[in-house]
């Protein structure tokens, strides 16, 4: 897997894109990234998971840690384009009812 | 009004999903690099309809995952045992050569303690909750691969009494369970 800065969008929130396969081999560094970046500062973060095709357990841990470090240190996130088998995957982890999501229209949840 | 339904992990050494009759099989040493190559070749003649994307590859990924990295410790010189029959629907047998998933007991404990905030809408404690942290955990482990299993294995999920074996099957409508 793969992640590359965005950039800033309308709402103020940095936007993180993922592309490629979450899984037990990417998710950890990805994890530690964006904890750090949480850590060091960030209260406003956008994860768009548009481009991920696959989602083990492993990046359903990555994700929430991240979910438990921004509650702990107040900063806002949102996800955008969770579909296919990733979308599967955090159902039947309950997970998704815990990540806001940009809606259809592209406004805040 | 609704109620709380929480699934368990279940003992039953006895269980016919643990009948290998007319099963392939398949064994590999405990690499953690390959996992997801042995899922592949296991796979490798599966019906496409049952793969759902990779969601079949993932779940199998998964059990292959706490087989080799919980049970057998990563370590090379002990198998990993695969039985499998994609045959209708799909069905697994994994078998490790480690000590037994000895944080069973606690781990139905903890899923009926996360389902419950969730039923209560308790969210600051399910989030809290959300991942299985056991006294093997690693920092980097999912922690919630038997979650999802639990919904994924639609016709069951069975351990034996060492807690070394796992039988799973999952039935598909009209090809798919969709």
């Amino acid at each position: 897997m793969e992640w590359i800065e965005a950039g800033v969008d309308d709402q103020d929130y940095q936007v993180v894109k993922l592309s490629g396969e979450c899984d037990l081999y990417s998710a950890p560094s990805f994890a530690r990234a964006m904890i750090e970046r949480i850590e060091s500062g960030a209260c406003r973060l956008k994860l768009d998971l548009t481009e991920v095709k696959y989602l083990d357990s492993t990046g359903v841990g990555a994700l929430i840690r991240i979910l438990q470090t921004a509650k702990h240190s107040g900063c806002a996130m949102f996800f955008c384009g969770i579909s296919g088998s990733p979308r599967e995957v955090l159902q039947m982890s309950n997970i998704l009812l815990l990540m806001h999501e940009e809606d259809h229209t592209g406004g805040e949840p | 009004m609704n109620s709380l339904i929480v699934r368990q992990l279940i003992v039953d050494e006895r269980n016919e999903l643990f009948d290998a009759q007319g099963m392939k099989y398949a064994e590999f040493p405990s690499e953690y690099l390959r996992i997801r190559e042995y899922s592949t070749k296991v796979l490798a003649e599966c019906p496409p309809a049952f793969l759902e994307e990779n969601l079949l590859e993932q779940q199998l990924s998964e059990l292959i995952k706490n087989g080799i990295k919980h049970g057998n410790r990563c370590d090379s010189s002990k198998k990993l045992k695969v039985w499998y029959d994609l045959r209708k629907r799909a069905r697994f047998i994994v078998e490790d050569e480690g000590d037994g998933f000895a944080d069973l007991d606690e781990w139905n404990d903890f899923y009926r303690r996360r389902q419950t905030a969730l039923f209560e809408n308790d969210f600051d404690d399910f989030l809290r909750l959300a991942s299985y942290r056991g006294p093997r955990s690693t920092e980097d482990d999912g922690g919630s691969s038997l979650i999802a299993a639990l919904e994924y294995w639609n016709g069951g999920m069975i351990y034996n009494e060492a807690h070394t074996k796992v039988g799973v099957i999952r039935w598909f409508s009209s090809g798919s369970a969709k």
